[in-house]
């Protein structure tokens, strides 16, 4: 898998010098949702994937990129001191502890939302684009000016929702306002927390639910995994771990982004005790009625 | 001795089959209220809201075709990328010619009523009054000569005399009208 991705890279890095990043807002609407986690994972799978990635937090006030990337004590400067003309764009620019592809451009945590504008975050994503191949904001819960800020530079959009209602119908509200911006050129829906057991007893909203009723191209679908928590922890991105199945739905999503055709992983869990029993019980019910 | 257990086996199995499908599950709960609730956010559209719109539709159809009012069903369904408003009638009756010709003229009765007492009302100069007359009596020749196209398309309903006939209108709507 990883073989064919790295020949991916090759060909790209061959089209020529001239950097023109892509700039994809990750966005969700409500809260809780794993917005930040799927930002903290997708860069790093695009970094660790040969890219040259930046990550921009726009949370102001309430900043936590930084903790998931492990990168807390590292930050100097912030995304206002830029603004505010304290620091150049490059030196607020924090490197990651493995990966040298990326980046992050912390958000101020002792600012309000009005402390950057969105003419300013879209100068600030231009300069960006002539030095990255990809440039991931991470956007603020809500609908209201963070979340027109951290859009303002993006063409494209990932929506993370959950199969939850609440996260659904905020989602859908998300893909409204996207629709209403020029700028926005695509937007993807990457399904967070899938919960395949509960989905199969029909007490959650499948992935097709999701995708018939928000009508929107699917990018990924994350399980639910209790590795978030401790990676979080630990401030180390689930990618890293190739054991997990989170991580390794989130570096599909990321060679999906790249250009590649990745089919969805398969969720099913029929393998365990329970469901070879099932599958007895199954059979003799269905000889019973012969 | 075998008939009775088989017998007691599928009362057993019927049962379980009916508690089944008389509960809703959880999944399906949450599809039809969040559809439901995506349908007003995506129209701006309350629920007082599309009851209004519901009698104001059933008050102009019924003056062409006797439907069955309580069937009516009012609905909007995702088609892709569009929302369709779907509007299902189940007919009971066409109605004669004469019947639908006296309730429209009827109507246009009331409607140029309404206008004259509004223009009466607002105006008070005596030529601007000739001259809205004069208008007036232009507008209410054309509409009557709407009238008369009319019980054409009357006719061919009529041919087809099923009764519980349904008909089907979809007016498209753009999903961008969410703000």
């Amino acid at each position: 898998m990883t073989l064919t991705c790295e020949k991916v890279i090759e060909k790209d890095n061959k089209k020529g010098d001239i950097m023109s990043g892509r700039v994809i807002v990750i966005t969700s609407g409500k809260g809780g949702v794993g917005k930040t986690t799927t930002n903290a994972n997708i860069g790093t799978a695009l970094a660790k994937a040969g890219k040259k990635v930046v990550m921009i937090d726009t949370d102001l006030g309430l900043r936590n990129l930084d903790l998931l990337l492990g990168l807390e004590n590292r930050i100097v400067y912030t995304i206002v001191d830029v603004v505010e003309g304290r620091c150049k764009l490059r030196q607020a620019l924090v490197k990651d502890k493995k990966n040298p592809n990326l980046c992050l451009l912390a958000a101020a945590q002792t600012r309000d939302k009005t402390a950057v504008t969105e003419e300013q975050l879209k100068e600030i994503c231009e300069e960006l684009k002539k030095d990255f191949d990809f440039i991931l904001v991470d956007c603020p819960a809500g609908i209201e000016q963070g979340f027109q800020n951290a859009v303002a530079g993006a063409s494209e959009a990932i929506v993370v929702t959950t199969p939850e209602m609440s996260a659904v119908r905020d989602a859908d509200r998300i893909i409204g306002l996207l629709e209403a911006r020029e700028e926005i050129k695509s937007y993807k829906l990457l399904l967070n927390r899938v919960r395949p057991s509960m989905i199969k007893s029909n007490d959650m909203m499948s992935v097709d639910d999701v995708v018939e009723i928000l009508s929107a191209q699917l990018i990924g679908i994350i399980p639910e995994d209790t590795g978030i928590i401790t990676s979080t922890n630990k401030g180390e991105p689930i990618v890293n771990d190739e054991k997990s199945l989170a991580g390794q739905a989130y570096r599909n999503v990321a060679r999906r982004i790249i250009g590649e055709d990745v089919p969805f992983l398969d969720l099913d869990e029929e393998t365990g005790v329970v469901a070879k029993v099932k599958k007895f019980f199954a059979g003799l019910i269905g000889k019973e009625k012969q | 001795m075998k008939d009775i257990f088989t017998d007691l086996y599928n009362k057993v199995l019927g049962f379980f089959r009916q508690t089944e499908k008389t509960e809703e599950s959880a999944k399906e709960v949450a599809c039809n209220r969040l559809k439901f609730v995506l349908m007003q956010d995506r129209t701006n559209l309350t629920p007082e809201l599309m009851d209004r719109m519901r009698k104001e539709l059933i008050e102009l159809l019924s003056r062409y075709v006797e439907m069955d009012k309580e069937a009516l069903e009012l609905g909007f369904e995702q088609e892709g990328n569009q929302m369709a408003l779907m509007l299902s009638i189940p007919v009971l009756r066409a109605r004669e010619e004469a019947e639908i010709e006296a309730t429209l003229a009827e109507e246009d009765a009331k409607k140029a009523e309404a206008e004259t007492a509004e223009e009466n009302s607002d105006e008070t100069d005596s030529e601007t009054e000739d001259d809205a007359k004069e208008t007036e009596e232009n507008e209410s020749s054309e509409e009557e000569a709407e009238i008369t196209e009319t019980p054409d398309t009357e006719q061919d309903e009529s041919e087809n005399e099923n009764p519980e006939e349904t008909v089907k209108t979809s007016s498209k709507k753009a999903k961008a009208s969410k703000k």
